[in-house]
């Protein structure tokens, strides 16, 4: 990675608005309190890092945020636009795209039409061409082929396209996941462990994707186990642990907070 | 996404079947529907190929919402029999015209599909199947008990087929013969595989497969999974109901017997012998399980076990059914013929 591509100042002064308002949520299990009392915000064009040990309740927090799960309190508010109440596939037309911690793609689709299935949303074809297929039909078809085509090539996978995505290689699947969630044109895509099975070099290449990405506008949230990944492309770091608040700040304040050190290494109990 | 990387050339096709390939075969198709009743001059074989018509709708129709949406549906047999009771109920009680009544019972049908997809929305699987069996068996009952509208086991008699028709320029259309019934059914069924195979390759066909293959996925990428579903038992349940009425106006009595649940399970086996997942692997088990039980006729009761001996093999050995096996079978004979090219 160059300098050029670390957070750059440009973007620090772009980061006035804030794109997702996060306040008070809670979400508990039982009597287990996954997710309790946590508020943060995500500046547009950031890229926002969520860690926290095993068990913290960070996925369960994407959850929340994707509308898999309701909260039991408070609120999210994507760009003024209250979505606590909306259902996953309502928030999706609102901008907010994911990928899954435990891999989560149509396994018997070749890996285009995984991505095709993802501009569901998009699609611009007059209700009748639906059965007699006419021009807008082949027009909009042609585009989806043109940017399921790009969006592949954008994660390395062009030469698999036609594979059905159970076949490909962890790291793929990962990457095609990205490219699936890329295709609903999200202005905030949420990323569950993007490192996880990855080998060191598929590592890189992710790490220039989310650049590349954030540089394209959109905002990005990672929920990551990797410290190294974070402490390199985050702008933002919030640590969770047992459900709660930690701490939040930029990567170099995280590792240097005494409590994150303890929550990570296991320390004194305070 | 304009800074991502550039465009290389694009891959050249997303779903099988060129436009060449399908034309050809649709010629086919309709050729060969041409020549059967001139092949089968006989009332017995005509009447096997007019039930064949039948089960081929209601095996479709079943498969876009299970082999597609993946939704285990087993009141199929109910959306028959409401095709072919409403139909037949509505020229006969109301004396409304067969073209008319037609349209009504596939309306009814569609709603009582959505109705049913309506509260079995939450269910999914082995929740949904019994939900489905139930209204089917629910269904029976209704057909069986309401006598003062259906004539329950007594039965509807003298249903008249549907009107000739008289286009101009044309002899005069009769469907007393039925070899023109033939045609008139035959030609629906073409039509209900065109509409759904329109349908399955608009990205309606990969919507449906997202919430077949995982709906929290599908719903990650703004897919309405309870919309889309009552949308699939819709277009299914309606299908079903214009094959119910075709079989009344075919067959000419109705009794609730015809729609009891093991009819369900018949077009089950249909479209699992066939090919879930597939349009042609229904239209191919529709039409072996409606021919094979008739070739083993010969041999008595037998021959049920013969059919269900068929069938578990099938399901065990080759789960994507008939579709599966003809791919197997022409991998095999491409390698076969490349062995004989490179020695």
């Amino acid at each position: 990675m160059t300098a050029a591509d670390s957070p750059a100042p440009e973007f620090a002064a772009r980061n006035a608005g804030i794109l997702l308002r996060v306040q008070g949520l809670h979400k508990r299990f039982g009597g287990v309190h996954a997710v309790r009392d946590i508020s943060f915000a995500i500046a547009e064009h950031a890229i926002f890092a969520v860690i926290g040990p095993n068990g913290a309740g960070k996925s369960t927090l994407l959850n929340l945020l994707s509308g898999i799960y309701r909260p039991d309190a408070g609120s999210i508010v994507l760009d003024g636009v209250d979505l606590t109440g909306l259902s996953a596939h309502r928030r999706v037309h609102h901008g907010i795209a994911r990928t899954f911690q435990k891999i989560r793609l149509f396994r018997r689709l070749s890996a285009i039409e995984n991505v095709v299935a993802g501009f569901h949303i998009h699609h611009d074809i007059p209700l009748w061409q639906y059965v007699v297929h006419g021009p807008a039909f082949r027009r909009n078809g042609g585009r989806c082929r043109d940017e399921a085509a790009r969006l592949l090539d954008f994660v390395g996978l062009d030469r698999r396209a036609h594979i059905p995505a159970g076949s490909l290689s962890y790291g793929e699947q990962r990457m095609l996941e990205i490219a699936r969630a890329l295709a609903t044109a999200p202005r905030l895509l949420m990323i569950d462990e993007p490192a996880a099975g990855l080998n060191a070099a598929e590592v890189e290449m992710l790490l220039d994707r989310i650049q590349t990405l954030r540089r394209s506008g959109i905002t990005l949230c990672i929920v990551e186990h990797n410290m190294d990944l974070v402490m390199k492309i985050a702008d933002r770091v919030l640590v969770i642990d047992y459900g709660q608040y930690l701490f939040e700040g930029a990567p170099a304040e995280v590792q240097a907070h005494a409590g994150v050190i303890d929550a990570y290494l296991g320390g004194q109990p305070q | 996404m304009s800074s991502l990387k550039p465009t290389r050339p694009t891959p050249a096709r997303i779903k099988s079947g060129s436009t060449w390939w399908r034309r050809t075969a649709l010629l086919c198709v309709a050729g060969t529907i041409a020549v059967l009743p001139l092949v089968f001059t006989d009332a017995y074989w005509r009447t096997n190929l007019i039930i064949c018509a039948l089960n081929v709708m209601l095996a479709l129709g079943l498969d876009f919402v299970l082999g597609y949406a993946g939704q285990l549906n087993l009141g199929q047999s109910a959306f028959y029999g409401l095709g072919a009771y409403v139909s037949t109920l509505l020229i006969m009680k109301l004396g409304i015209p067969f073209w008319i009544a037609f349209a009504g019972a596939i309306v009814f049908s569609c709603l009582a599909g959505i109705v049913l997809s309506l509260f079995a929305m939450r269910l999914r699987g082995h929740y949904l199947a019994i939900a489905s069996l139930g209204f089917a068996v629910i269904t029976y009952q209704i057909l069986l008990n309401w006598i003062s509208l259906t004539q329950g086991p007594l039965g509807i008699y003298a249903i008249a087929p549907p009107p000739a028709l008289a286009l101009p320029g044309l002899p005069t259309i009769d469907f007393h013969n039925l070899a023109n019934l033939l045609y008139l059914v035959a030609g629906f069924a073409s039509l209900s595989y065109l509409l759904l195979d329109q349908l399955i390759r608009s990205p309606i066909g990969e919507t449906l497969t997202a919430i077949r293959e995982d709906e929290v996925s599908a719903a990650s990428l703004g897919i309405n999974c309870g919309a889309w579903k009552v949308f699939a038992f819709g277009i299914s349940s309606a299908v079903a109901g214009a094959a119910g009425c075709f079989y009344a106006s075919f067959v000419g009595t109705l009794v609730p017997d015809a729609f009891f649940v093991t009819e369900s399970f018949t077009i089950l086996a249909m479209v699992v012998v066939g090919g879930m997942g597939t349009l042609i692997g229904p239209v191919c088990g529709a039409i072996l399980l409606t021919v094979l039980p008739e070739f083993l006729r010969s041999i008595g009761d037998l021959r049920l076990v013969v059919y269900g001996v068929a069938v578990t093999l099938v399901v065990l050995f080759m789960p994507g059914g008939i579709v599966q096996a003809a791919q197997l079978a022409s991998a095999r004979l491409q390698r076969v013929a490349l062995r004989g090219i490179v020695p």
